[in-house]
């Protein structure tokens, strides 16, 4: 018991407590919160969410910011709303077209960033009001849907289309024995490099605790329709940042250049290449998201995206990430968008109103990092 | 309390920050007039030459110490403890501290004065306290007490010598060539590198010696690529012309450096040992473009073992090792990039006299691997044991250039202050 506790201190379990409490009090006040219906809306709005924040982690970890994300969710949706709908270009490669533009972007405000030395909160908050601009010029300040008159295409499938149940039950096995395999190959490197391998206990319980999960997961998405493709856009997503931060030369140059940026570009890290590369990656995810919260309003309208910045750099936060750079991790971001995702859809099966929806976030939000600070003092 | 790490607000006049949050008030706003003058007779009361209204950010590492030590004492504190006071300071600021302290000690202030500097600890120390790994070994009165007694409880073993002694094999191969090089700082355009002219050869020690301010610092950091734009003069390293230097084309061609603020330009403090060590080599331990852990460790701890860092502290953060650690930390990742060539910026700074041993060994064991060695300190015994020749700078200038048997003390002292010594006392 005794080793236990050691591994799960109290500081793991914060984000999960939270997230008890909001599950909780929302299943009291309203019990369609825990019907399959909502949870699986729930994982749509979450994997929206999320998709951006794990993006939005990629440039945080360096130390920089993203306040053009939300605008750019709006305007790079709108863009292929626009082609698709107005000019009548196929799904594909209109979906396409906007992916290389918003690259293209977020590359070019990065290079103005680390080659003019401007810091990243003026170049993106500049960004924020131009791409909002822009995108209601290019959307004329209407309704563009995403696909012509009740037809389905790739991009309204993105919100819409679920994996029938056996596809999810059967990819279940082979994720989980994926999760296993890794875990054992890396108990057996980290013992065969001499480093503190964990007890093998602890590491049945967590990968039992985490197949419980995807397996519970499944099953109630099986209970409406299955698992939502939005879904599983994000744990690709969530799977590739995660790979390149925790395993690449990449991922820790990102962490050094957030940790100490003269220590790192003293080791011979190439500072801007990497920043620049961040922010291609952010606008790549940002086109993603894009396309997800514009499939998921069905049309482009002018307040998509709105705000969708804050949510991400909040779930960064309440997931552990240090907003000076160097800290933070892609799970901790998940829980922290699973949050932000979980309040917004309670409040709103509650029919809250807009702004009392605006303050209860803001509150989590500081609660939950006043919480996560005083637990690291500890 | 004085720190060894200086704890002062940058952008802050020296005035501001010697009142930092005891700031004279005339009702709700400072009294400028009053801060002004108290800060003038701290100053003058203690001898310190230093304008109340400049900026902190403006100073050099040295008068920003006198200003740490000037906040202290102006809390008419009855106990001062001064960890490393001296670490930045050059030899006349030394003698001003000392001279203040004993003042202080006739005012029956009580001081605790924590240092590396065993010199400095007798001349000042009524009584010597020495730990060892968090415990008392001995305390000793300090006038019973001898260098090499002090050395012996500290490192609990017997060394005959300090600087551990090498067969130098001169080599004539020149690896490093410097030729009326003159640089200048970036932001203020002062000109603060000028017509210098050296060379290192392969399998030597070459020493570069001089007062606060005289430009060693810079001088290895725009070598490497750190500091400063190049106004004139060129540099070859191994026998390549090199113009443009940058960190990372450095340690492509073999020139690493071992910066005396690791903090800063060393180490990112969050992250473990080993992420720390790899951090300039992650392209030789990344198979199918993800770094191999195996290989990691594989590659790191033997480096690791030999300058003596346990393995139990592989994973800890950067932050929670002692000074000499870090620096080891430091020091592992530089060698093992494979260096033909290592700038050494005080090393043995603010380390402990075991690690300082551990690091002067791996110099020597560097220099009989062949590689050139450049080695800056503010230490004339440290330099005078280690270098094959020292090289002095004067603000800015070279001020002269000694081999072996010219290494006096009291010569190169001269040179540093840029005072011409009579010939014939050469």
């Amino acid at each position: 018991m005794n080793r236990l506790r050691k591994t799960i201190s109290l500081r793991n379990l914060t984000m999960p407590l939270v997230l008890a409490v909001i599950w909780v009090s929302f299943s009291i006040a309203n019990h369609q919160f825990l019907s399959s219906r909502n949870l699986s809306m729930l994982m749509i709005e979450m994997a929206v969410t999320a998709t951006l924040a794990v993006g939005m982690l990629l440039v945080i970890l360096p130390g920089h910011i993203d306040l053009s994300a939300g605008s750019g969710v709006g305007m790079i949706g709108g863009i292929a709303s626009v082609l698709i709908f107005r000019l009548g270009w196929s799904a594909p490669p209109s979906l396409l077209a906007s992916f290389a533009l918003a690259v293209l972007l977020w590359a070019g405000m990065a290079t103005l960033i680390v080659q003019c030395r401007v810091q990243a909160f003026i170049i993106t908050l500049g960004g924020l009001l131009l791409f909002k601009g822009c995108f209601w010029l290019i959307i004329q300040s209407s309704t563009v849907p995403v696909a012509s008159g009740g037809e389905t295409n790739l991009y309204s499938l993105l919100t819409t289309y679920y994996f029938s149940p056996s596809v999810g039950l059967l990819c279940l096995p082979v994720i989980i024995a994926g999760m296993v395999l890794i875990k054992l190959r890396d108990r057996r490197i980290r013992s065969r490099a001499g480093l503190h391998v964990e007890d093998a206990e602890i590491s049945t319980l967590k990968m039992f605790i985490a197949a419980q999960v995807l397996f519970l997961v499944v099953l109630v998405c099986n209970q409406y329709r299955g698992v939502p493709l939005a879904f599983a856009i994000l744990c690709v997503v969530a799977l590739m940042v995660h790979v390149l931060v925790k395993h690449t030369p990449i991922g820790r140059y990102l962490y050094a250049i957030g940790g100490n940026e003269e220590a790192a570009l003293a080791c011979g890290v190439p500072v801007r290449q990497v920043v620049v590369l961040a922010f291609s990656l952010m606008g790549g995810i940002v086109a993603i998201t894009g396309f997800m919260q514009t499939a998921y309003a069905g049309a482009s309208t002018t307040t998509v995206g709105e705000l969708m910045e804050l949510d991400a750099i909040a779930a960064c936060v309440i997931g552990g990430a240090s907003l000076k750079g160097g800290r933070g991790t892609v799970l901790g971001t998940l829980f922290g968008a699973l949050v932000m995702a979980s309040l917004l859809n309670g409040m709103t099966l509650l029919a809250a109103a807009p702004a009392i929806k605006l303050i209860t976030r803001g509150l989590v939000l500081v609660l939950a990092v006043l919480i996560d600070v005083k637990l690291r003092e500890e | 309390m004085i720190h060894q790490e200086l704890a002062l607000v940058d952008d802050l006049t020296v005035a501001e920050n010697i009142f930092l949050g005891d700031e004279p008030r005339h009702g709700w706003c400072i009294d400028w007039t009053a801060l002004l003058t108290a800060t003038k007779e701290v100053l003058e009361r203690f001898h310190f030459h230093l304008d109340p209204e400049l900026k902190v950010r403006q100073l050099g590492i040295g008068q920003k110490q006198l200003v740490e030590i000037a906040r202290a004492l102006s809390k008419e504190s009855r106990i001062l403890i001064l960890d490393e006071p001296t670490a930045a300071l050059s030899n006349s600021e030394v003698n001003q501290l000392m001279q203040i302290l004993r003042q202080l000690r006739q005012c029956g202030v009580a001081c605790i004065y924590i240092s590396h500097k065993l010199d400095e600890v007798k001349e000042i120390a009524d009584r010597i306290t020495v730990l060892r790994d968090g415990e008392t070994v001995v305390t000793m009165e300090a006038k019973d007490a001898s260098t090499s007694d002090m050395i012996h409880h500290m490192v609990g073993r017997e060394i005959s010598e300090l600087y551990p002694r090498r067969i130098s094999a001169r080599r004539d191969k020149i690896v490093l060539a410097v030729e009326r090089l003159s640089a200048a700082s970036r932001s203020h355009q002062s000109v603060r590198l000028q017509n210098i002219s050296f060379s290192v050869r392969a399998g030597e020690v070459l020493g570069i010696g001089g007062l606060m301010g005289a430009g060693r610092s810079e001088l290895l950091m725009h070598l490497y690529g750190l500091w400063g734009k190049r106004l004139g003069g060129n540099v070859s390293v191994l026998g390549q012309c090199y113009p443009f230097p940058s960190p990372r084309k450095s340690l492509r061609r073999g020139l690493v450096l071992i910066t005396e603020d690791r903090k800063r330009y060393g180490l990112v403090l969050d992250q473990s040992v080993g992420w720390n060590v790899s951090l300039s080599s992650l392209q030789s331990i990344t198979q199918h473009g993800l770094v191999s852990r195996v290989e990691e460790t594989i590659r790191n701890a033997p480096m690791l073992d030999k300058l003596g860092v346990r393995k139990s502290s592989y994973e800890k953060a950067v932050c929670e090792l002692s000074g000499g650690n870090q620096q080891k930390v430091v020091l592992s990742r530089n060698l093992l990039s494979d260096p033909e060539i290592v700038l050494l910026d005080e090393p043995t700074r603010g380390i402990d006299v075991a690690s300082k041993l551990e690091i002067y060994d791996e110099i020597n064991q560097l220099v009989a691997e062949d590689k050139a060695v450049v080695l800056v300190s503010s230490e004339l015994p440290e330099l005078i044991g280690m270098s094959d020749r020292i090289v002095m700078l004067h603000e800015g200038r070279i001020a002269g250039e000694f081999d072996r048997d010219q290494f006096r003390q009291e010569t190169l002292m001269a040179a540093a202050t840029g005072s011409e010594l009579p010939s014939h006392s050469l």
